[in-house]
Parts: structure tokens; C-alpha cells; sequence
């Protein structure tokens, strides 16, 4: 906040010293609350995307939540984590606008992986690549289709984690889940998202075809 | 999780492996974080398990990101000039 001007102290502070955002014009308001949110605008597009899968529709996302954010701003309490506060708003958004409209595979349907590791399989298929080089010859395209195909609640788990690199407690929060299913759900994302990468690697043949141990 | 495999690693791989992803995760607490690092800094095999798990990770992140179009920038502000003038 320290790009946005003192403001007069006057009538409009409270005991703590915080000003009352009913005081600021909605000029002001509106600024405060771009200077705040929108450097998010890049991140959040990335999340919608992902979400959506897309363009047009992650578009349509982003602009909603941050039309929600606006009108619900003066529930975020200044000082605790924002960005947080925005992924929350954009997935009671995401909710809303697309996930009840849906047909997607539900996670409890989905086969289990538990025991699956890409590392071993590159190890057992004894092909010509090291793991490292299996991994680096991945596309990006390749990638974001892995993702893309994982049940929407893994894959924004896996997204919210390993992209946005938030603890298990607030994509719980984000996510209004306990953190037992944040863990659960993690877990099997990222397993079922090895095994769509190493479809990809067989496919172009930088692993050897699955020989079962 | 992706057990070691029981023909070269011990229990001591096992319990560090079992609780990998936590640990790159950043989400053990203290004495467990200790232990497994301590696992790590011995245990070639299982470092080298971590860091194709953390490769993994940086790829994911590296290729999921992307800049939000000009227009949906433009598309936003004029849209919260409009809800400020009470449209």
C-alpha cells in the first residue's frame, strides 16, 4: 500500500488508525482497489485458464471475479493475504459460472494411482533417455494438457500447489475443503498427471513401451 | 506414495520416502523435516528421486503460466468505471 497517498487523518480513521473505506470517494476507492488487485490480473488469468481450459471462457471468469472482489473489497481485511482472498473469490466464481454445468469424470471414479511413480517407470523402461532428459523434452503444450485432463478439483489443487505454491491450509481455505482432502486430492492429481506425461513420452518414444515389472 | 524400490532401499528410505511429497511440499513439521533432510543429504538414490519430483514441479510451473490479454486489462477497467457511476 505504500504507493498510495497518506490520507488525510481526519474523521474517517478508526480506533486502530485504519481509514474507513466508506470515507474514500469512489474515485479513491476505485484506485485503491486497482492499485491492489489488478497486478494480480496476469496470475489469475493463468488460474481461469487452466480452470476453464478456455480463452473466451477464462476471460469471462476473470472479469466476473474481479467485478465480485470489487463489490465485496470491503470484506478483505487489509493485511492478510490478498492474493489468497482473490483465488477464493475466483473459485466461489468458477463455481458459480461453470462447474455445476458441467459433465466432468468425478475424482471418486477415477483410477486409482496410488503406487504409480513416472520416475520408476523411465528407470524400469531402460530407455536410451535419463529421467531428467525425459522430463525436459516435455512440451508445454503436452504439460497443460495433462493438466487439462485432470478431474477439475485435482487439477486446481494440483495448480493452486504447484504453480502457485500455496500451503495446504489456505488452498483449503480457497478451496472450502478440509486439508485431508486438499492432501488426498493433491496426491492423486499429481499422480495421474505423471501418468498422462509419461503417455506423451512413450508416444514419442522417449521411454520404451510399458513393460510390467 | 512411489515407494523405493524394496530390493535396494531400507525402511529408512521408506519413511523418508513416504512422507517426499510433504517435504517438497514445504508442510512437514520440524523434527520429521529434520529427519528427512538428514535422509536426503545421505541417500543418493532417494535425492535423486526428490529432484526429478521437484523438476517435475518447476515444469508445471514454468509451462502453465500465462500474461492475461491487454484487452481483458482494458475490458476491466472500463467495466469498474462503469459499476462506479452505478451501471
Amino acid at each position: 500500500m505504500s504507493d498510495v497517498p497518506a490520507p488525510e487523518i481526519g474523521d474517517g480513521r478508526q480506533a486502530d488508525g485504519t481509514i474507513l473505506r466508506q470515507e474514500l470517494s469512489e474515485h479513491e476507492r476505485q484506485q485503491q482497489f486497482e492499485d491492489q488487485v489488478l497486478p494480480h490480473l496476469d496470475r489469475l488469468y493463468s488460474a481461469a485458464l487452466r480452470y476453464t481450459r478456455n480463452g473466451a471462457d477464462a476471460e469471462d471468469l476473470v472479469q466476473e471475479t474481479v467485478t465480485k472482489a470489487f463489490r465485496s473489497f470491503h470484506q478483505y481485511r487489509p493485511g492478510t493475504n490478498l492474493k489468497a482472498w482473490l483465488y477464493r473469490v475466483l473459485h466461489t466464481t468458477y463455481i458459480s459460472m461453470y462447474r455445476k454445468a458441467q459433465r466432468r469424470p468425478q475424482e471418486d471414479l477415477q483410477e486409482t494411482l496410488d503406487d504409480y511413480s513416472f520416475y520408476d517407470e523411465i528407470a524400469r523402461s531402460g530407455g536410451r533417455s535419463a529421467e531428467r532428459e525425459v522430463l525436459e523434452s516435455l512440451t508445454a503444450d503436452e504439460v497443460k494438457q495433462a493438466l487439462a485432463d485432470l478431474p477439475d478439483t485435482f487439477r486446481e489443487a494440483v495448480y493452486l500447489a504447484d504453480v502457485e505454491g500455496f500451503p495446504y491450509k489456505e488452498i483449503a481455505e480457497i478451496m472450502d475443503t478440509p486439508v485431508g482432502t486438499v492432501m488426498s486430492r493433491l496426491h492423486r492429481g499429481r499422480k495421474q498427471l505423471q501418468k498422462a506425461l509419461s503417455g506423451y513420452a512413450r508416444a514419442r518414444g522417449l521411454i520404451d513401451e510399458e513393460v510390467d515389472a | 506414495m512411489s515407494g523405493a524400490n524394496p530390493d535396494e532401499c531400507g525402511t529408512e528410505c521408506q519413511e523418508a520416502l513416504d512422507r517426499l511429497e510433504r517435504y517438497l511440499d514445504g508442510e512437514l513439521p520440524g523434527t520429521s523435516l529434520e529427519e528427512v533432510k538428514e535422509h536426503l543429504t545421505a541417500c543418493y538414490p532417494c535425492t535423486d528421486r526428490a529432484s526429478f519430483e521437484e523438476q517435475l514441479r518447476a515444469i508445471v510451473r514454468r509451462d502453465c503460466v500465462e500474461s492475461a490479454p491487454t484487452a481483458l486489462l482494458t475490458r476491466i477497467r472500463e467495466h469498474l468505471s462503469g459499476l462506479q457511476t452505478g451501471n
